[in-house]
Parts: structure tokens; C-alpha cells; sequence
């Protein structure tokens, strides 16, 4: 085999790993229909595995599956990053140029990734899981959730609906609507709050490719940077063969991640080299081989230190004060409406941030926070009933959260599950305010006994005639905060029913 | 390189924009070649009043649905079938008033609505009209020959698919050959209510407007505002913005029939929900009544079904206000019911 068709053999795993994560993306719904667990790509993130074990003191086993991306590193390095991660993918995919003649093997802003870790897992320590939300699959996850998939959704439902006018083009579309339903790029009308940001979040992350390829991959990526580290014992690395190379550089200037080093025979850092294989397929004299070695690489000025680690720590215990000296520990919001069962059991130190549980929810009630759990709790899942409620029939978040940050509930005792209380503002409630009918509260209610009650009165309306009217009434020991009542109540706005959390 | 690149895509662009205006030109003369059948038209004495011109907002051609035929001398206006098996009581009510083939003519197109509000509970909470006599329905219009069937309803609670596999009718709807049809946005207008005073016009289904046979299924079962949801709440089903619907309800209920005329109504009433509906969840609420209306008439139907519940129709504001409008008769000592015990 040449060198050539090994890398096309790599960026044919490539396509194949980013279209397993989008098939288990879309398949991210309620009833789970992926024939992997939906969940693989956290699963097999050790970041994510063990801040998440470290935070909450436990053993995960799903988990686990993140010690086979530690077997691959120690055996392969960073192969995860240039063959599997789908964010990584994406950045290849997306690079506006090729690499510079001229790059920075030895810059030393490749620690910043390093530090970024190391305040991560210090952070974990203390309970904190806050910083995962820069782990690249939670990035991707999640900017797949609330920003690409719902601008998919929307554009494609616009396209229907304006081609639908067209006669002939009806059945096909029909047709075409029912694929794409299956598909599960068109339904459930998926609208995020921050989309526009994590959007502009990813967007910025593609566009430092135009500084540096990879710049992400290089210089900031936590998952890379535990990666990277594990790779400094990997048996299989890149290895220049001095007697055949002619020096040409065209390896170095081909390296995605900048790490082949002229001034160093060009010899490649095991920890920065993604096994990417462009550097042996550009090479004229075959010179680059990716042979076995037992003794570990060198330590790298960019390598992290002892001090460096130190002062991560120090950086994630101040980090971590601060936050907990933040209004939000001390009180908390009444509009942090947790997913069933999350709040008793503690989400915080167990959430990764992922944004699986928002992919699930049917009615996209689930959003991410960004002020109701405070800065510690942001983009961890929160209710907004306004924006949709928690369907009586689901309980997918359960069954979807990785990590167990929201228990998994049978059906029975989702259902019993309290998320808060509603509350009726009896100052722009109809029936209340204008001594008008209106009842879709009530009718909306599903627990079997409903929680909420139609009171017959005889009330002066506004204008003043008198009338019979039913009046809603809330009956605290029976709701379930579930919120359909607040989502569709009928006023403009803010609703006239509100859940507060329990 | 650069402009290569862009060169090359433009080219891609304008093929596969030839591509495609060649291929919207040949659906268009396929179409033409091949109309789909037109409705066929009895002409009738029916007592409900003649059907407005339903005029739609696209350019849709409006599809004047066909009045639905007046029944044939010996035929009930009404029938109600008592007994134990739900799909021999929808047979037996429908031989009644005049077998299906009155309504289902060979090469129809058939939408059904049942009443599958949430996707909570199974039948047996009454919530959601039940699988067999939705199954018996379907099974009947593709006896008469109907191109195709679909059934379909737009759930307040959970998804559609969720809600369609949760009532059983998914099943029953599938074994029966027809097909569950998910509600999408694209088949939404906004079309003028001829004869509507307090809503003018209303963003609705299409196809419930347009379809050749519209059969109306729902399940008899209580209601916190219109005390009783029946054939003509059930509408409710079809349009895009069903909130405004509760103001001035009764009159609005009535003004939205007048638009969808359903072609046949069967009330689902083999169980009832007495309490906690429309969604229901307790069996505590759920009374077996095993008992199925048909009409033409969905006035007369709706009519009928509030004695089961020990109302009488002028308790149930939209009833009157569609017999005040002529939609249907709610006075049944006037016309021929049948009752029949399978």
C-alpha cells in the first residue's frame, strides 16, 4: 500500500465517523432509534469520562468506553483527532487554505490547550464541571442542536410551504416531507434561545483555521490536549528516514497541525501529530514512515509543567470560589425548572454539558441556561415552559443524558416527577381580568385528576355587566410543573400561567 | 484556482437548475395528462344546506367538495348500533344510513380524523377515539373502492407519531391498508369562512377542505369549556391556531363546520370520558357505552351523542349555533333514527 492510498484510507474513516455522529445525532429523538447507543461519540470522549467521574465521585460505566480512546492513543497517538473526531472532521473539511510555508512547531501557544485541560480536570476535582462546554464533541453536539439543526428545520419547512404552492409539485413533495420527517431534519419545529451565539461560537472556532489549520485542534482543544499527552508513549509514530530525505519540506508545509520541525530533521511532536498521513503522501523519496517505538518522546517547552499545573489548579480553585460566591449558589432562581429528577439528583457536578437531553426533547422545552443556573450551570438543561413543555407521554432526557445527570425515570414516575409549581397571574389571566371564558389551561392539564379547576363566578367584568364565568384554579398538591398550561396559554407574551420551580 | 472552482460550481448551479425547471415542466405536463378524478357529484335533496364555494388562499384550484349524497328511500338519517364489537357497530350503523358506497365512490381520496388529542394514554382512558373503529372505517372505504386512505390528527400533547402509535391507531390503521399522514406546515392555508361572522377566515388543513371524502371520528368525551367534545370540536383538529377557538367558542365551532362540511360523521362512543377530558387518565372517569353513531349529519350526530351523557344538545353551545346556521338538524324527533344491537 502507498502512503497516498493510506491517507485516503484515513479520510475515508473520516467521512465515515462524521456520518455515524450525524446518523446518531438525528437519531437522537424520542424512542432513541439508533441501532449504537445514541450517546457513542461521549462515551467514547475520556475527557468527558473522567471529569465527569472525577466532579461526581463515581464510576460511570457507560462511560469507560473512553479507556479504548486511551488504548488507541497509546498505541496510534492522536489518530482519534486526525481519523475519528467529528469536529476535527469538520475543521479539515473547512480550511480556507493550505498550510503556510513557514510554521510554528515549537510555538509555545500550543500550552494553552494544555492549560485548558489541566483547569478542566482541576475544576473536576472540586465538583465544577463548567469548562466541558469547550470539549470539541460537546461543541459540535451542541451547536448541532440548537443553531444548525433548527436553521435546517425552519429553511426546509419555508421551502415546503412556498413550493407547495405550486400544483404539480405537491405530491412529490409530500413524498419528499415524509423522508425528510424520517430523517428527523423536518418536525418538532426545534427553536434554541442562544443559537445565534453558540452559532457565532463555532463559526469563530472554524475561522481561527484561517490563521493556523487546525488552530483549534492545535492550540486549544482540551480533548486533544489529554490526547496529546497519552501520545508521548504512542508506539506507532511518524519517523523521517534521514538517509532518503532530500530536505524539500514539503511534509512540513503540508502538516495540518504545523508540528513537523525542519530545524529537527523534520521529526514531528507524537503528541501533535494527528496520523494524518499528508506528510507521507507529499513526500517524494518515501522517506516518512510511521514505525514502532518504546521509549517515550521528548518533552516540549509547550509541554505542560509542574508550575503550569499548579497553576491551573490554582486557576479552577479561584475559579470555582467565585462561582459559588455567585448570587445564583446562594438563591436560586425560580426559572431553573430542572428535567425530571435532575434537580434531586444534583445536576450540576454530573452534567458534561453535551446537549443530548435538548436534542431528545420533543418539544425543544429543554434549553440551555444561560442566566437561571448562573455562570457555573451554563448551557446545562433547563425547562422553559413558554417555549415548550415537558410532554407527559417522554421521558427521552433520562433515557438520552450520558451521564445520568437526569435520572432514568420509568414512564410512571416521570409522570410523578414534580418540576415545579404553576402560578396564575390573576391580574392578565382572560377569565380572571376580563371575566371572559377561556379554559385552555385547564384543558391542556394531563394529569388524570386535573391539577387545574374551572370555579363557576359570577363576576362584574371591566365594562361592568355581570357574568358567569369559569375561573381557573391551581390545585398545588396535583400539578406537576410539567408547563403546557404556561406554553399554550392564549395571551400575547408572557403567559398569564406560570411555573415556578419546585 | 480559486476562480476555477467558482467557474465550475456556477456551471454545476445552472445544470442542475436546468435540471430541475426540465423536470417541474414535465410534472406539469404529467399532471395534465393525468387529472386526478374528479369528485363525483350527486345531485341531492340532502337536508344539510348546499356547501359554499371553499375557496383557498394558494393557487390550489379550489375542489368544491361534493355535497354528500342524500340518503336513499328506506335509509336512516341517523343510525346508532349498540353491542359488543366496535367494528361490526361502525358496519352495521354505516349499512344504515346507506352503506358506505353512499358516501366512498371508487377512486376517492379519503381523509379521516379521528381524535388523537395526546399521545398520554391507550384507549382504554377514552381520550383518544378507539383503533378498531377507526381500522373498520378504513377498511370499509377501501371495500368501496377509495384510492387511498388517510388518517391524521394534530395532538396538543406529544408528537404526532408518538400520539398515532400510543392510541393504537397507528396499527389498527395500517392493518386496516390505510396510512397515517403526520400534519406537516406546508398544507396549511389560510382560506376566507363564507358564511362566518365572528371569524372571517382560518389557517387550515388543505387537504380536510379538499379531500374527496373528509370522515369525521371523534370519541365522545367530557370538555371543561363546551362541556362535551364531539364531531364538530373535533374540527378543532384541523386548523393551525386552535387557542383563538376558545373565545366565543360555540359560534366559532359552528362557523369552522361550515367550512369542512365532513362528509360522514361516525361518534366514536364505545367508551366515554365523563371527567378530566379532553385528556383524561383515569378509568375512573371512563364509562363502557359500546355504542356508535353515523350520519351525514354531523349536527344530528353531536346532537345525539349529549344524551349518552345525560345532556341534551342545547347544553352544548356549538350544537345550536350550527343548527341556527343550517348546518345540520339538532331537533332528531324529525328525522329517522335507527337503532340497531349487533
Amino acid at each position: 500500500m502507498t502512503p497516498q492510498s493510506w491517507r485516503r484510507i484515513r479520510q475515508a474513516v473520516q467521512i465515515l465517523a462524521a456520518l455515524l455522529f450525524a446518523y446518531l445525532l438525528l437519531g437522537t429523538r424520542q424512542g432513541l432509534p439508533t441501532f449504537l447507543p445514541h450517546d457513542l461519540f461521549f462515551r467514547l470522549d475520556p475527557l468527558v469520562g473522567a471529569a465527569a467521574m472525577l466532579a461526581s465521585r463515581r464510576w460511570i460505566p457507560a462511560l469507560a468506553l473512553g479507556l479504548a480512546t486511551i488504548a488507541l492513543a497509546v498505541v496510534t497517538g492522536r489518530a482519534w483527532c486526525g481519523w475519528l473526531c467529528p469536529l476535527g472532521a469538520v475543521l479539515d473539511w473547512m480550511c480556507p487554505r493550505k498550510p503556510a510555508a513557514q510554521d510554528d512547531p515549537r510555538g509555545n501557544w500550543r500550552t494553552a490547550k494544555h492549560a485548558l485541560l489541566l483547569v478542566i480536570l482541576s475544576a473536576a476535582l472540586l465538583g465544577n464541571l463548567t469548562l466541558l462546554i469547550l470539549d470539541p464533541l460537546t461543541i459540535l453536539f451542541r451547536t448541532m442542536t440548537a443553531a444548525v439543526l433548527p436553521a435546517v428545520n425552519a429553511l426546509l419547512i419555508a421551502a415546503e410551504s412556498a413550493l407547495y404552492a405550486i400544483g404539480p409539485l405537491q405530491r412529490p413533495l409530500e413524498w419528499a416531507d415524509g423522508i425528510l420527517r424520517g430523517a428527523g431534519l423536518v418536525g418538532g419545529e426545534p427553536a434554541f434561545q442562544q443559537g445565534i451565539v453558540l452559532a457565532l461560537l463555532f463559526g469563530a472556532i472554524v475561522a481561527l483555521n484561517a490563521v493556523r489549520p487546525r488552530f483549534w485542534c492545535r492550540y486549544l482543544c482540551p480533548l486533544g490536549a489529554l490526547l496529546g499527552l497519552v501520545s508521548k508513549v504512542a508506539l506507532v509514530r511518524h519517523r523521517v528516514d534521514a538517509d532518503t530525505c532530500i530536505a524539500c519540506g514539503k511534509c512540513a508545509r503540508a502538516c495540518p497541525t504545523g508540528t513537523i520541525d525542519p530545524a529537527r530533521g523534520y521529526a514531528a511532536d507524537p503528541a501533535e501529530c494527528t496520523l494524518c498521513l499528508d506528510c507521507a503522501a507529499v513526500c517524494p523519496t518515501n522517506a516518512v514512515g510511521f514505525h514502532g517505538h518504546l521509549v517515550p518522546a521528548a518533552w516540549r517547552d509547550y509541554d505542560p509543567s509542574r508550575r503550569q499545573a499548579l497553576l491551573a489548579l490554582g486557576a479552577a480553585v479561584a475559579g470555582v470560589g467565585l462561582l459559588r460566591a455567585a448570587p445564583a449558589a446562594r438563591r436560586e432562581s425560580p426559572w431553573l425548572i430542572r428535567p425530571p429528577g435532575a434537580r434531586e439528583n444534583g445536576l450540576l457536578d454530573k452534567c458534561v454539558r453535551c446537549g443530548e437531553c435538548m436534542k431528545v426533547c420533543p418539544t425543544s422545552g429543554l434549553q440551555p441556561s444561560l442566566f437561571a443556573a448562573g455562570l457555573e450551570g451554563l448551557w446545562t438543561p433547563v425547562l422553559v415552559p413558554r417555549l415548550g413543555y415537558c410532554d407527559y407521554s417522554c421521558h427521552s432526557c433520562g433515557q438520552a443524558c450520558p451521564t445520568g445527570a437526569i435520572p432514568l425515570l420509568s414512564l410512571d414516575d416521570k409522570r410523578r416527577a414534580v418540576l415545579g409549581v404553576a402560578y396564575i397571574d390573576e391580574n392578565r389571566c382572560i377569565p380572571w381580568a376580563d371575566g371572559v371564558d377561556c379554559i385552555v389551561c385547564e384543558e391542556m392539564c394531563p394529569v388524570p385528576e386535573k391539577a387545574i379547576q374551572l370555579d363557576v363566578q359570577t363576576v362584574t367584568r371591566p365594562d361592568g355587566t355581570v357574568a358567569e364565568v369559569r375561573r381557573p384554579r391551581v390545585v398545588r398538591e396535583r400539578c406537576i410543573g410539567c408547563g403546557i398550561c404556561e406554553y399554550k396559554c392564549p395571551l400575547n407574551g408572557e403567559a398569564a400561567i406560570r411555573v415556578r420551580a419546585a | 484556482m480559486n476562480e476555477i472552482d467558482r467557474r465550475e460550481f456556477l456551471r454545476r448551479m445552472m445544470i442542475l437548475g436546468f435540471s430541475a425547471s426540465a423536470a417541474t415542466l414535465l410534472a406539469r405536463c404529467g399532471a395534465a395528462q393525468s387529472p386526478t378524478a374528479p369528485p363525483t357529484a350527486v345531485p341531492t335533496s340532502a337536508p344539510t344546506a348546499s356547501l359554499p364555494a371553499t375557496p383557498t388562499a394558494g393557487p390550489t384550484p379550489a375542489t368544491a367538495q361534493p355535497p354528500t349524497p342524500a340518503p336513499a328511500v328506506g335509509d336512516a338519517y341517523l343510525a346508532v348500533a349498540r353491542g359488543e364489537s366496535p367494528a361490526a357497530l361502525v358496519q352495521a350503523a354505516i349499512r344504515a344510513i346507506g352503506g358506505i358506497e353512499r358516501f366512498v365512490k371508487p377512486g376517492a381520496d379519503v381523509l379521516i380524523k379521528p381524535n388523537i388529542c395526546v399521545a398520554y394514554h391507550g384507549p382504554e382512558y377514552a381520550a383518544t377515539t378507539n383503533p378498531e373503529v377507526v381500522g373498520a372505517l378504513v377498511a370499509l372505504c377501501l371495500g368501496a373502492g377509495a384510492r387511498r386512505v388517510r388518517v391524521m390528527d394534530n395532538p396538543f400533547g406529544g408528537t404526532p407519531e408518538a400520539a398515532y402509535a400510543r392510541s393504537g391507531i397507528a396499527d389498527a390503521v395500517k392493518a386496516a391498508g390505510g396510512q397515517m399522514e403526520v400534519m406537516s406546515e406546508m398544507k396549511y392555508a389560510t382560506v376566507p369562512i363564507p358564511q362566518g361572522k365572528d371569524l372571517k377566515q382560518i389557517r387550515i388543513y388543505r387537504d380536510a377542505v379538499d379531500a374527496d371524502v373528509f370522515i369525521n371520528v371523534p370519541i365522545a368525551k367530557d370538555h371543561g369549556l363546551a362541556r362535551l367534545t364531539l364531531g364538530m370540536k373535533n374540527l378543532l383538529g384541523v386548523i393551525w391556531d386552535r387557542p383563538a377557538m376558545h373565545r366565543n367558542m360555540g359560534q366559532r365551532i359552528a362557523e369552522l363546520t361550515s367550512l369542512v362540511r365532513p362528509t360522514l360523521t361516525v361518534v366514536d362512543a364505545v367508551r366515554i370520558l365523563l371527567a378530566n377530558g379532553p385528556t383524561g387518565g383515569s378509568l375512573a372517569d371512563v364509562k363502557q357505552t359500546n355504542t356508535v353513531i353515523a350520519s351525514a349529519d354531523i349536527v344530528a350526530a353531536d346532537a345525539y351523542a349529549t344524551s349518552l351523557f345525560g345532556l341534551t344538545p342545547a347544553d352544548v353551545s356549538y350544537i345550536p349555533a350550527a343548527a341556527k346556521m343550517g348546518l345540520g338538524t339538532m331537533d332528531l324527533a324529525g328525522v329517522r333514527v335507527e337503532e340497531i344491537h349487533v
